[in-house]
């Protein structure tokens, strides 16, 4: 399973990816740098309470990874039913469940250190320029074990969400329509409609992870009998 | 006799319509096969199931003397295989792409990848994106792809699809050099009759979902293919003579100026002298062998039929 993990990233050339990732990183950072002093004014704190600025790192972080996993089931596996590079992968000795788990375990690892590592990097580098925007030194606790805890937890849920994407993808052939859905599951569990949002709604988001084992299971049923 | 690759009332439906009905192919170890038919005849479908992308509604396939289930997939690593055209990663070099294959086919060989490139000539652009590859050489790659793991069995469904004359007299003789060399056995679809009139020893013909024949090149050469060609401008007056004065039974106008006569039991001379002798101008008679373009016209438009 590795070896096919390792030979996905490959042929689809994983430096690209991880080279956006990291742009992405960085143009986060400098937007949240700018609004930071803001998302830690005493108004701000008052009104919304003391964690916006965690709020806000992971909602911009989380809604750009779940859109980024879209893009990359749409790449590693909606694409492939497309240029029909998938009748090649089916024509090997390997189980057709192995092909589709090892892509989709490829686009779920990538993207969950993506996630975890871009989370760290901009907590960080916002710690780095605390002096600069005012912030305390309290909002990011990154000697905390359960800091680090919850990112991984967070990052594990809001990736695994992005796999909903997967089957309009599949069902429609479509990679923009894999991707569309990404955009949607990204408005629902990060957006609001003035005060009234689904962001950290636990029930929600367990529906949508319930969502995207369905989504997995279904992508592999039957598999092994389908014609392509 | 134990055949490499075996379909039993091979039938596929799709959507309520028979894409192909009791298809029964028989494919003997190191032979070439032909399998022909007009385009839409179905010779993609039996191929797909062939190769486990499609499964069958009713029938069976056998590979290696085993019936093919949707878990066979350790008998893929003895099969190469291009099925309509084949696929790449485009943006992959040539040389990528080659050795991912043989990466997904657990196939480790040291200068193997060279040595398939050096066979299609692709050695000079084996390090550009297949993306900027034409047509002929993406066809070239894949069957450098289907060979590079020397394969036992090869499935190549219209092989010679973009490929110049020169391309395809190319792949003719190297597919002749591996089913000799390596004694690889093959399966070539086609509807271009005239190469696999030159390679095959086994065709089947294959149309509007049915198999018609199958039969060994040899047995076509044995069969009663030979004819007297006759040109006359006046068709009209000579099958007059033919089938009143020699009474012959077995000839076809073909056309206006054209006859051919399929008795057995007559001479070019004989039918020369008796035609002259009722005043028919002839414009040329002699004795010609029934290619297998005419073998299968006659299988698949019926045409064959004789007066």
């Amino acid at each position: 399973m590795l070896k096919l993990i390792r030979l996905e990233w490959k042929k689809n050339r994983i430096g690209k990816y991880a080279r956006n990732a990291l742009i992405l990183t960085g143009v986060l950072f400098l937007m949240l740098l700018t609004v930071a002093g803001e998302l830690e004014s005493v108004e701000t704190r008052f009104s919304y309470g003391r964690d916006m600025l965690k709020s806000g790192v992971e909602m911009f972080t989380n809604l750009s990874f779940v859109i980024f996993t879209s893009v990359m089931l749409a790449a590693f596996i909606v694409g492939t039913y497309r240029d029909k590079t998938i009748n090649l992968m089916f024509s090997y000795p390997i189980s057709r469940k192995m092909i589709l788990g090892s892509q989709m375990a490829a686009v779920w690892i990538f993207n969950f250190t993506a996630l975890v590592l871009s989370k760290i990097a901009i907590f960080a580098a916002l710690a780095a320029t605390r002096r600069l925007t005012h912030i305390s030194a309290q909002s990011i606790a990154l000697g905390s074990g359960m800091f680090y805890a919850e990112i991984l937890a967070d990052s594990a849920v809001m990736v695994s969400i992005g796999f909903v994407s997967l089957p309009v993808g599949m069902f429609l052939k479509s990679s923009k329509a894999a991707v569309i859905a990404g955009v949607v599951i990204v408005c629902f569990t990060q957006g609001n409609i003035g005060s009234y949002t689904l962001m950290g709604n636990i029930p929600f988001y367990t529906v949508l992870l319930a969502a995207s084992a369905v989504s997995v299971f279904a992508s592999l049923y039957r598999v092994e009998t389908r014609d392509v | 006799m134990s055949y490499i690759l075996q379909t039993n009332h091979l039938t596929k439906i799709i959507d309520g319509k028979e894409l192909v009905k009791n298809v029964n192919i028989h494919v003997k170890k190191g032979e070439i096969y032909g399998f022909l038919g007009p385009n839409g005849a179905g010779k993609t479908t039996v191929l797909k199931m062939a190769t486990n992308l499609w499964k069958p509604t009713e029938g069976s396939v056998e590979l290696f003397g085993k019936p093919l289930t949707p878990k066979s997939y350790e008998v893929f690593r003895r099969m190469g295989s291009i099925i309509e055209f084949p696929v790449f990663y485009d943006h992959l070099s040539g040389r990528e792409n080659l050795s991912l294959h043989c990466e997904y086919m657990g196939y480790y060989h040291a200068g193997s990848v060279e040595k398939a490139l050096e066979m299609l000539e692709l050695s000079e652009a084996a390090d550009k994106p297949v993306k900027t590859y034409s047509l002929g050489m993406k066809q070239r790659l894949g069957i450098a792809r289907a060979v590079l793991v020397e394969p036992e069995l090869l499935v190549l469904d219209e092989p010679t699809n973009g490929l110049d004359p020169a391309g395809m007299k190319h792949l003719r003789d190297l597919l002749k050099m591996l089913c000799a060399e390596y004694g690889i056995t093959m399966i070539l679809s086609s509807h271009i009759l005239s190469e696999v009139e030159s390679i095959a020893d086994t065709i089947g013909i294959i149309n509007h979902g049915n198999m018609i024949k199958e039969i060994s090149m040899r047995e076509i050469s044995e069969m009663n293919t030979a004819y007297i060609r006759l040109s006359t401008a006046d068709t009209k007056a000579a099958a007059y003579v033919l089938a009143d004065k020699l009474e012959l039974k077995q000839f076809k106008v073909m056309d206006a100026r054209t006859i051919h006569i399929y008795d057995t039991g007559v001479s070019a001379n004989d039918l020369s002298k008796t035609l002259a002798e009722n005043n028919v101008v002839i414009d040329a008679v002699g004795k010609q062998s029934e290619s297998l373009e005419d073998y299968f016209l006659k299988l698949t438009e019926g045409e064959g039929k004789v007066c």
